[in-house]
């Protein structure tokens, strides 16, 4: 087995094979000795900070690092174990709990090191703790005492962790533990004085910016050039191999950017994927295959493969979102369910259904067929392909069964679509109807862009936002965008049908603190609304509502389009009511208590869609 | 057995038309199947109003100096010029429509109330002419309260319409109009919402819902002065009645019901939007109360409900939480025969049952304790203590089944708990509605998800998930998977809701939707 061969066995044991998860780490680390083969490695985005923590720059804390599993807890633990010279052989043992005494800035403390809460046991047997809870006691207690000489270091799951300090009760100081823990960990802001806690949620690190890491990481890997050098005579690495192929458009810059697009979506809308579960996407994607073993291609399949004709079923297209699994592995696995959400091979346009099925033989058509399907003749317009289209052309109806071959190749090739019309051609051929998010290029480009870089949001989204919002809030087909509309019904806020006005926020109003604006709250967009008496509430302003909210503000109806969507909003004007008519001491509807005035603001709507506020006044004597 | 206080029985005189009095001593007088939730909590204003308005709600002394229960005494306000132009009034907005001229309108309506209006001393509503506008301002806010109406699809009689209970010129209670002028029949406020009163009155944090109830009934909100607008000033005079007897001095259930109303009132919810989830809990709580009471008195553990999260196909939990149904719809049955039972083994009764000419002390001592048999239109049977006894079970049985046993399916309905949903068999399926409510009343802020259904087991006896289910179910029932996929199933549900945040595979987080939006 030569050293390529070595590198791509070794790269298939990140894919999504059936192997305990558990033991993840260990598998890979045996398998990269036994082929002799470094692991893909790269540096955690938080290993400064966690290293900091003991190094003596500053005085020492606790230490928790959380997140789910495969986000590299274990890695980090290690990495502070080494720093602070513990015993490798030690670490390397089954052993879940060890103790050091390291001296920080001259001060010697009792570190206890957990790196499996879980399955750390009850009692030690070597009577270095009394009993687990006891021990988790004393150090819930170490965490409020600045005098203490106790630290810990704990990794465990972010459900493990609430759950292991939910079981230890109201005992000690493990009640104000645990809820600081999980303030830490739903990211609240923590009221009180300062603890000594440094809480790392290993989830909240974007999934981009390791996608960033681990594609560098691999494309980087030394196995290539190994492949590269000595292509095998029966097709490995040749020219018409699939995973050179796959490998070599994942160097793309395209294609690299349009997954990190989708990987950034997935961060704005709270969808995390874990370090191993990247790694295993992007091995899936370089050498999946339906008919190999486990779904994975081997470098001796590589002829097969060839003989066969089979080619197009390794493409990285496909791969990338499990086309190559059965559907059960496929919706086991969180990563594939995220990107399969945007729907993309489902989604199109007739522009590019035709470009597709008529673009070889119309001149209108022809320029961009050219471009983003003859020139790739090894995903793109194969004779398999042509032969196909050409058929349909003739016959769209299937002559056996009921549907056509070919609009199963349309579904990959519109995938393959995806990542080749270049930003030139995004807004001309609609790039992002693609997906089920339209205006997920938009959101990328015209929100969270300029947001991040310290502007703001152009006037006219946020226009289309408190739209969408107002025909939520009402019920009504409104085309009001210039101020938000606080309605109700008589008895219950959150109606379908709000027609009566409890008040006008103005998105920007001179001299008064009301407004309405998209803003950066904690690396998330957000909606916020500030009302009349400078209260203020806001609305994490993910894809998804920023579709809803789009969609409905071009006339799509509210209950359409996401269930889930709609309740938020709904709560969110609830919420706004609520505020609103707390601080004004009114608590009143449609109107104000005005001395012996009584007032209604009933809604209607003109012929242009204009509410108007029908006031009915009376007298109350 | 829980920490209860039980009250003697009420002088014989109280409700003395009341043919038997079994379920009454064992539950109170009483629990009324035909009313919906909506309805109990409406009864229930009708007192708090009273009670409010006579600057004496949730207080009273529950024994009087004799040692025998004290009805609660209330004054319902009836506000039939309000409901004549609410609900008996079809012509309002044809005239307002056919008469453009103002005074033309008020002429022709005033005239059309003179001769149609109904149970008011005068027919005279011209005092609404000063108040309003124009006619035509005035048919419109009608139309607007009308909107309000609850319950407005059900077809009942005008004179049980109500308007949302915007405050306290908008409760009054439920009446029938005849020729005789209005009288009080007790089937759509049957009673279950003077047992609801007086359990929140013995409740250990009566004290805390009285501040939130009097700033309910004092609310001067928009809605409630307009209705004070349309009615006269003089309402005449209100009849005195007084509420049913309910056994209990104490009752944890009493306190569970407390504690959820008071953490709704806490959420200080816009509008009016605590109120549905009041009358819900109001209705689950009556539920919980008639079987945790019944199991009490047979000696049997506190009954739990498995409940099905609706599943696309059958599934074990479905099957389970039917039969679990089926067990908890025989308790209260269970609990009328042991009261039975315990009547005959009373020293009293088995001395004279073993007097051969004790069957006079018998049917007296009978009678003396649950008011049966009056005459012989009762019992006509032979003079013999047993035979007497089987009549009597056998008479209060089938007096159970035609209300008090249809409790449990119809306020458990009306909760939106029961319900037959995708099957022709009853079982525990809870609504969207009802686990928003749950949610309301015990997720300040946040809860982990298996805190949150340890808490409504514990509470409420609610089973979702494998944990709880294995502590009620026995090892032939018991099915990890099929609890596990029912709880998941809770999990998308609530997540679709709003109400529900996933942080990774093993950690997520229930959220009150309404504090989240409120950080």
């Amino acid at each position: 087995m030569d050293a390529g061969e070595r590198w791509i066995r070794f790269l298939r044991q990140y894919g999504p094979l059936p192997q305990n998860d558990n033991m993840f780490d260990e598998q890979i680390r045996r398998s990269a000795s036994r082929l002799g083969v470094n692991p893909i490695a790269f540096k955690h985005p938080l290993e400064d900070a966690v290293l900091k923590v003991f190094d003596g720059s500053v005085t020492p804390s606790c230490l928790v690092l959380t997140g789910t599993a495969g986000d590299g807890k274990s890695h980090l633990c290690s990495q502070v174990w080494h720093q602070l010279q513990g015993d490798p052989g030690r670490w390397a043992s089954n052993d879940v709990y060890f103790q050091l005494k390291p001296t920080i800035n001259g001060r010697t403390y009792t570190l206890h090191v957990i790196r499996d809460l879980t399955g750390m046991p009850d009692d030690d047997d070597g009577a270095r703790y009394t009993s687990k809870s006891a021990l988790l006691v004393e150090l819930s207690s170490a965490l409020f005492d600045s005098a203490s000489d106790v630290l810990f270091l704990i990794a465990a799951n972010d459900g493990q962790l609430i759950e292991t300090w939910r079981k230890l009760g109201p005992v000690g100081d493990a009640q104000r533990a645990r809820e600081l823990l999980e303030a830490r960990l739903m990211g609240d802001e923590v009221p009180g004085p300062e603890s000594r806690l440094q809480f790392f949620n290993l989830s909240n690190v974007p999934s981009a910016r390791v996608l960033e890491l681990a594609l560098d990481a691999l494309l980087a890997h030394e196995g290539w050039q190994a492949c590269i050098s000595s292509p095998h005579p029966d097709g490995f690495f040749g020219p018409a191999c699939p995973i050179r192929k796959n490998f070599e458009l994942l160097q793309t810059p395209l294609v690299r950017s349009r997954l990190l697009d989708l990987f950034r979506l997935c961060d704005f809308g709270e969808l995390h994927t874990p370090i191993r579960r990247v790694l295993m996407l992007l091995a899936n994607a370089v050498l999946g295959h339906p008919d190999a073993r486990e779904r994975l291609m081997l470098p001796r399949d590589v002829k097969e493969v060839l003989a066969k004709g089979t080619r197009h079923q390794a493409s990285l297209y496909s791969n990338l979102f499990g086309a190559n699994l059965s559907a059960t592995k496929r919706e086991s696995l969180e990563i594939f369910d995220y990107l399969g959400r945007f729907g993309i091979g489902q989604e199109t346009t007739n522009r590019v259904d035709n470009i597709l099925i008529f673009g070889a033989e119309d001149d209108n058509l022809k320029h961009y067929y050219e471009q983003l399907i003859a020139t790739d003749p090894f995903y793109g317009a194969t004779d398999r392909f042509r032969s196909a289209q050409r058929a349909y052309v003739e016959a769209p109806e299937a002559t056996t069964g009921d549907r056509h071959d070919f609009l199963d190749m349309l579904m990959e090739q519109r995938r393959a679509l995806f990542f080749k019309i270049p930003d030139e051609l995004a807004a001309e051929l609609k790039l992002w109807s693609l997906t089920v998010f339209a205006s997920a290029g938009e959101y990328l480009d015209d929100v969270a862009r300029p947001l991040q870089a310290g502007e703001r949001v152009a006037r006219h989204l946020v226009a289309r936002l408190v739209n969408g919002l107002n025909r939520i809030f009402t019920g009504l087909l409104v085309s009001t965008d210039r101020e938000l509309l606080l309605a109700t019904s008589l008895s219950f806020s959150g109606s379908r049908v709000s027609q009566l006005l409890e008040d006008r926020v103005a998105v920007s109003a001179r001299g008064r603190p009301e407004k309405v604006d998209v803003v950066l709250r904690k690396g998330f967009p957000c909606l916020e609304v500030t009302l009349p008496n400078g209260t203020v509430r806001t609305l994490k302003l993910n894809l998804t509502r920023y579709e809803f909210l789009q969609r409905v503000s071009q006339g799509a109806l509210p209950g359409n389009f996401s269930r889930e969507c709609y309740e938020d909003i709904l709560a969110f004007k609830s919420g706004l009511l609520a505020a609103a008519s707390n601080q004004a001491h009114t608590g009143n509807t449609g109107g104000a208590d005005t001395g012996g005035e009584l007032s209604f603001r009933l809604l209607s709507l003109d012929a242009n869609g204009n509410p108007i506020d029908d006031v009915v006044e009376i007298a109350d004597a | 057995m829980r920490d209860v206080k039980v009250l003697p029985p009420p002088r014989p005189s109280v409700q003395d038309e009341n043919a038997m009095w079994v379920d009454e001593q064992i539950w109170g007088h009483r629990l009324w199947d035909a009313q919906s939730p909506w309805l109990i909590f409406l009864e229930f204003l009708t007192i708090a109003e009273s009670r409010h308005r006579d600057h004496a709600l949730f207080a009273g002394d529950l024994l009087d100096g004799a040692g025998y229960p004290v009805a609660v005494s209330f004054k319902p306000q009836r506000r039939m010029h309000l409901r004549n132009i609410l609900y008996n009034n079809e012509t309002l907005f044809d005239v307002a429509e056919r008469y453009p001229d103002d005074a033309t309108a008020w002429r022709k309506w005033l005239e059309w109330m003179q001769d149609n209006a109904q149970a008011v001393p005068n027919r005279d509503f011209s005092y609404l002419k000063k108040r309003f506008n124009s006619f035509k301002q005035f048919a419109d806010l009608v139309g607007m309260l009308r909107s309000s109406t609850l319950e407005s699809n059900t077809n009942k009689r005008w004179s049980s319409r109500f308007v949302f209970p915007f405050g306290s010129n908008a409760i009054y209670e439920d009446l029938n109009v005849s020729g005789a002028g209005p009288s009080r029949e007790y089937i759509y406020f049957g009673r279950p919402g003077e047992l609801l009163y007086q359990m929140l009155h013995r409740s250990a944090r009566a004290n805390e819902l009285r501040l939130h109830l009097e700033s309910a009934l004092q609310r001067r909100d928009p809605c409630d002065r307009l209705l004070a607008l349309m009615q006269p000033e003089d309402q005449g005079d209100l009849q005195t009645r007084s509420t049913g007897y309910l056994p209990y001095a104490s009752h944890p259930s009493f306190d569970a019901l407390a504690t959820d109303w008071l953490s709704l009132f806490e959420l200080n919810l816009p509008r009016f939007d605590a109120y549905s989830h009041l009358a819900t809990l109001g209705a689950l709580h009556l539920m919980l109360y008639q079987l945790v009471v019944a199991a009490d008195r047979i000696g049997s553990c506190d009954p739990y409900f498995v409940c099905e999260v609706v599943a696309p196909r059958k599934t074990l939990v479905r099957e389970l939480s039917g039969s679990s149904y089926m067990q908890n719809n025989q308790l209260p049955q269970q609990a009328v025969e042991h009261y039975v039972r315990t009547l005959a083994e009373k020293p009293e009764w088995q001395a004279a049952a073993s007097d051969p000419a004790g069957f006079t002390a018998c049917r007296q001592l009978m009678r003396d304790h649950v008011r049966w048999p009056s005459d012989e239109r009762d019992y006509d049977g032979p003079a013999d203590a047993d035979a007497l006894l089987i009549a009597l079970r056998r008479a209060a049985l089938s007096r159970h089944r035609q209300h008090v046993a249809n409790v449990h399916r119809s306020y458990g309905g009306g909760a939106g708990l029961v319900s037959r949903r995708g099957t022709n068999r009853l079982r525990y399926a809870p609504t969207d509605e009802l686990l928003k409510t749950l949610i309301l009343a015990n997720v300040p802020t946040r809860m982990e998800y298996g805190e949150f259904l340890t808490v409504l087991f514990d509470r409420y006896g609610l089973v979702f998930g494998e944990r709880e289910a294995q502590q009620v179910l026995s090892s032939d029932e018991f099915d990890k998977r099929a609890f596990q996929a029912n709880s998941e199933r809770l999990e998308v549900r609530l997540k679709t809701l709003g109400m529900l945040r996933r942080l990774s595979d093993a950690c997520a987080y229930v959220e009150n939707p309404l504090r989240k939006t409120a950080q």
